[in-house]
């Protein structure tokens, strides 16, 4: 199949303008509207699937689709300014659009049973087309200037669908400070696109890496630091802020606050997953940038963190955006660790399992009308479709094996794992890891007891539960994402890595086709011509070579022994984790052994940290917003009234008033007086003078007539 | 010795009359000496064989021209108060010495002009052999129905303009006001 | 002495009086005689070079349309009188100057 750019474009534009269509119609043919989004979504899912066919069918590491088009061209002489668009579709790319789409139809589907009571449930899917096409631009683009666009698109998507219920004043002040914190990130991502624009002169990421590999980036400082590294971390500030890490991760638990469909779309598809697919793409700028500690601590503290937090979270959709917060976390570990593949399997597993988990907590809250666990438990009978999906989506967080969430994160862990026995300074990571790994099979199994198991806590709730409300449009999307969280589809192997192998096949198609673009390999397109980027480039099939899919291939035997040893010891840790957190939390919540309360008086001071989010809001609401920025406010407001109104502007006037009176003067005098008069003066004398010739007497203009004739043809010479 | 003699009485016929027209203080006799100098004129083209033309200057001039004039005059001149209801002088003057001074000089330097173009004209000599007259009128009809066709057929279309243009300026009005 | 010159001079005469009578005269219909001269004198010019001249009757043409525009001219210039009379009882060229200044 030869794709092109206009063959690609429907997977986005379909969305698109189901989204243009929908705005108009949405308000006297709703009905029609969703459908129109629903089956543009679809549409768009056909499409994908037939993508991530094709690519399978190539089966190779390296091939890839690019296809680019000049937006506009400044260039003059020797000055390049030539702003390029494109697609860029490689194996990474294809299995996000398949992963978008998929999750994104599913949520589509199980929004028209979610939202349908709503007053405003045609907006809603016009929010969804918009969110959605979007996030698929974003993943087609093959540079960093409309990753940007769609980026910013995306933003402002989740600030409406966050503000969904804007009368509620909560959810506007949500919407506004998930824009705002995001925000922050956003300003250093495109301070980084201009750094590198200026020295690539281009923001396409092939170009980028050709770059990189060419040395164009090497002993470039700016503000005293490499250039590698100021970009590396500028756009990684964008991954913070829009993929919630730590500092910036204050408003993905308000995001809550929008309706519970949008939040599995935000959480799963396409926001959050938004940011760690743009690390993974600026992948060697930020290696190149030595950056790779901080963000495996960045990673490893929001993930042990968020976990923490959601130890004693009460409302059921405040633990799944925590438990958000930490996996994120574990996908920036596995970009820190360089365990590059395993950080997009985790984000595409994490994508399934925490859509799965979003739309079951729906489910529930639809039935019930409540989200506060202390409110609920034994809903699995009446509940049971979604208390078998909610079972399979926690053994997949938990990290059970034989499900997804074991295969991507043990292979983080593992990772992870091998850095700190080579690097001391991994070893924090590492803990903090496996310590957040417990932490989520522990809180992920309290939250399935507190809601599905025991006796019902609050009867008026359980018997007005009504369960016959569920539809197909319910449980449906809830099966199909359940069944997605086994393990089997990505990886055909036990472990991930390889060793224990189910399938026959030693290695499995995820760990052979995601590699992480290593600059080594993109130094043959160095000869790569910005001008050419017109004409098709797409690379044929390049056979796999044992280096396409060994990890440890060009490793010494020792080396890659050591290895194996890690990673198995890795695994076997984990899955020991795994049981334990669930032990823990069977033991707390339903056989009540252990006294939750006791945890919570002896560790006092630490629960109220907890409960307050770690002090996170109050710092920046209380700190950074009321003693710095409003006092700065403050300032600046002062010297603009004091400085800029009374020297500039008033100064300025005075000048002008000068200036007035002088042109005033010169009007008057010179212009009106002399010009204008004059001419008039002028018109009428000779007025006077030709009034006495028109006398209106056809003799005398006789007379007049001969004397002039007679006076031309007198002075001729015959 | 005919046609000399011819000559001699149109051509004395001719300014006699145009000097006439100059001089005369009635525009009733002005208007018969303008006609006296139009029959010398016929008389001068019969000398140089342009017998149609003659003709014509008989009939248009004699019959047409100056008889519509005189009914001009007649229309114009029929009442005895000298002043209109306007106050302006109704019977029309025939000029005072200041006109006539304007109007010698007017054709002193109009002589100028001439003369100054003529002499060069004379001074070529033109030959004055006189050709034996012949009838024209057949050779001017082929004329005027072939070369000519289309001026003779505008000045048709003219004649026709200025008959109904006439009719229609002439044509007494109804007062709209008193 | 029937020549070229002689007709020349007989109507280079008629042009003149018909001059003066146009400058002179202060009465419309009086000038009209007078345009009606200077019409004759350039007809009989036409007349007398072609006959001194060719001889091939092009100037007998040109004559009969000085001719034929003169009688239009003499209609309606003579019902512009007539109007003219009709609305100011007068023919004095003088009064006909509304369009002076």
């Amino acid at each position: 199949m030869d794709y092109t750019l206009t063959t690609v474009a429907p997977i986005v534009l379909l969305p698109f303008f189901a989204f243009v269509i929908n705005a108009f119609i949405v308000k006297r043919f709703t009905k029609l509207a969703v459908g129109i989004s629903c089956a543009a979504i679809f549409g768009s899912f056909l499409y994908s699937l037939k993508i991530f066919i094709d690519f399978l069918s190539v089966y190779s590491t390296n091939y890839y689709i690019h296809k680019v088009f000049t937006w506009f061209d400044l260039s003059a002489g020797e000055h390049l300014f030539k702003v390029n668009m494109g697609i860029y579709i490689d194996n990474m790319t294809a299995v996000m659009l398949l992963m978008v789409t998929g999750a994104a139809t599913l949520i589509h589907v199980f929004s028209t049973w979610y939202m349908h009571d709503d007053p405003r449930f045609g907006r809603f899917f016009v929010y969804l087309s918009l969110f959605t096409s979007a996030m698929l631009g974003l993943v087609l683009s093959d540079n960093l200037l409309s990753v940007f666009i769609f980026w910013e698109l995306m933003g402002f998507c989740s600030y409406s669908l966050i503000g969904f219920y804007y009368e509620k004043e909560g959810a506007g002040n949500a919407s506004m400070k998930a824009f705002m914190t995001t925000r922050v990130g956003d300003v250093f991502f495109l301070l980084g696109i201009l750094a590198i624009w200026s020295v690539v002169g281009s923001t396409t990421f092939v170009d980028m890496y050709a770059a990189l590999a060419a040395g164009k980036l090497n002993g470039i400082m700016i503000l005293g630091i490499p250039l590698a590294t100021f970009a590396g971390f500028s756009v990684f500030m964008g991954t913070m802020g829009k993929s919630a890490q730590v500092p910036l991760q204050v408003w993905l638990p308000d995001a809550m606050w929008g309706p519970t469909p949008c939040s599995a779309l935000i959480h799963a598809a396409t926001m959050v997953a938004a940011g760690v697919y743009l690390s993974l793409r600026m992948y060697p700028i930020m290696e190149a940038g030595h950056l790779t500690t901080f963000i495996a601590y960045i990673g490893a503290i929001t993930a042990f963190g968020a976990a923490t937090v959601a130890l004693v979270q009460t409302d059921i959709k405040a633990v799944l955006a925590y438990s958000t917060i930490s996996q994120l976390g574990y996908m920036v570990i596995g970009i820190g660790v360089g365990s590059y593949n395993a950080s997009f399997m985790h984000l595409i597993t994490h994508a399934v399992f925490k859509a799965c988990l979003f739309l079951s907590a729906g489910s529930v809250i639809h039935s019930i009308h409540c989200q506060e666990m202390p409110q609920m438990g034994g809903l699995r009978k009446k509940l049971p479709y979604t208390f078998f999906a909610m079972l399979l989506c926690c053994f997949a967080i938990a990290g059970v094996p034989f499900f997804s969430g074991f295969v991507s994160k043990d292979r983080i862990l593992g990772d992870a794992l091998v850095m700190a026995t080579e690097n001391k300074a991994f070893i924090g990571v590492a803990i903090l890891g496996f310590g957040g790994a417990l932490l989520t099979a522990f809180y992920m199994f309290r939250m399935l007891f507190l809601t599905f198991f025991g006796e019902p806590r609050d009867h008026h709730i359980y018997d007005h539960a009504h369960e016959e409300h569920i539809g197909w449009n319910s449980n449906v999307p809830l099966l199909i994402l359940s069944l997605f969280t086994l393990g089997l589809f990505y990886s055909g192997s036990f472990t991930g890595q390889g060793e224990v192998n189910l399938f026959g096949s030693k290695y499995e198609w995820f760990q052979t086709l995601i590699k992480k673009p290593e600059v080594s390999t993109v130094a043959q397109f160095t000869d790569y011509q910005r001008e050419d980027l017109g004409m098709t480039d797409t690379r044929d099939k390049v056979a796999l070579t044992k280096a396409a899919y060994d990890s440890t291939y060009g490793l010494s035997e020792e080396k890659a022994h050591h290895i194996h040893v890690v990673h198995r010891i890795g695994a076997v840790l984990s899955i020991f984790i795994a049981f334990l957190g669930i032990f823990l939390a069977y033991s707390m919540y339903v056989k009540k052994t252990l006294n939750p309360g006791w945890w919570t008086n002896k560790f006092a001071a630490w629960t109220r940290a907890l409960k307050n989010k770690y002090y996170f809001d109050d710092l920046y609401v209380g700190k950074i917003i009321q003693k710095g920025l409003l006092p700065f406010n403050d300032l600046l407001s002062r010297f603009d009234m004091g400085f800029y109104d009374k020297y500039g502007v008033d100064g300025w006037a005075t000048v002008n008033r000068w200036a007035y009176s002088v042109s005033r003067w010169f009007d008057n005098n010179i212009v009106d007086s002399g010009m204008v008069d004059g001419t008039g003066a002028s018109v009428r004398l000779m007025n006077v003078v030709l009034r006495t010739i028109q006398s209106g007497r056809v003799q005398l203009y006789f007379i007049v007539l001969i004397v002039v004739l007679a006076s031309y043809v007198l002075t001729l010479r015959f | 010795m005919f046609a000399n003699t011819l000559f001699l009485a149109s051509a004395c016929l001719t300014i006699g009359g145009a000097i006439a027209v100059v001089y005369s203080k009635n525009l009733m006799h002005a208007c018969i000496y303008l006609l006296a100098s139009l029959f010398g004129v016929a008389g001068l083209y019969t000398c140089i064989g342009a017998d149609f033309l003659a003709a014509t200057q008989l009939v248009v001039y004699a019959g047409g021209v100056v008889i519509l004039m005189l009914f001009a005059i007649m229309l114009t001149g029929g009442t005895s108060n000298k002043v209109n209801r306007f106050g302006l002088e109704k019977i029309p003057a025939m000029g005072n010495k200041k006109t006539f001074f304007i109007a010698s000089f007017a054709a002193v330097v109009s002589a100028m002009i001439i003369v100054k173009i003529l002499i060069p004209v004379l001074k070529q000599n033109p030959s004055s052999a006189l050709s034996p007259n012949e009838p024209t009128v057949e050779r001017l009809g082929t004329l005027l129905a072939t070369d000519h066709i289309l001026a003779f057929e505008i000045s048709s279309v003219l004649l026709l303009g200025a008959l109904v243009g006439a009719a229609v300026i002439s044509r007494p009005r109804k007062e709209i006001h008193d | 002495m029937i020549s070229l010159s002689s007709y020349l001079f007989i109507s280079l005469v008629l042009f003149l009086c018909g001059i003066f009578v146009m400058v002179a005269r202060k009465n419309i219909i009086a000038i009209l005689l007078g345009i009606e001269l200077i019409l004759n004198a350039s007809a009989l010019n036409f007349a007398a070079y072609t006959k001194f001249l060719n001889n091939n009757l092009e100037g007998h043409i040109m004559s009969l349309f000085i001719i034929v525009i003169a009688a239009a001219e003499a209609a309606v210039g003579l019902g512009i009188v007539i109007r003219f009379f009709q609305l100011r009882e007068s023919i004095h060229i003088d009064d006909a100057s509304t369009l002076q200044n």
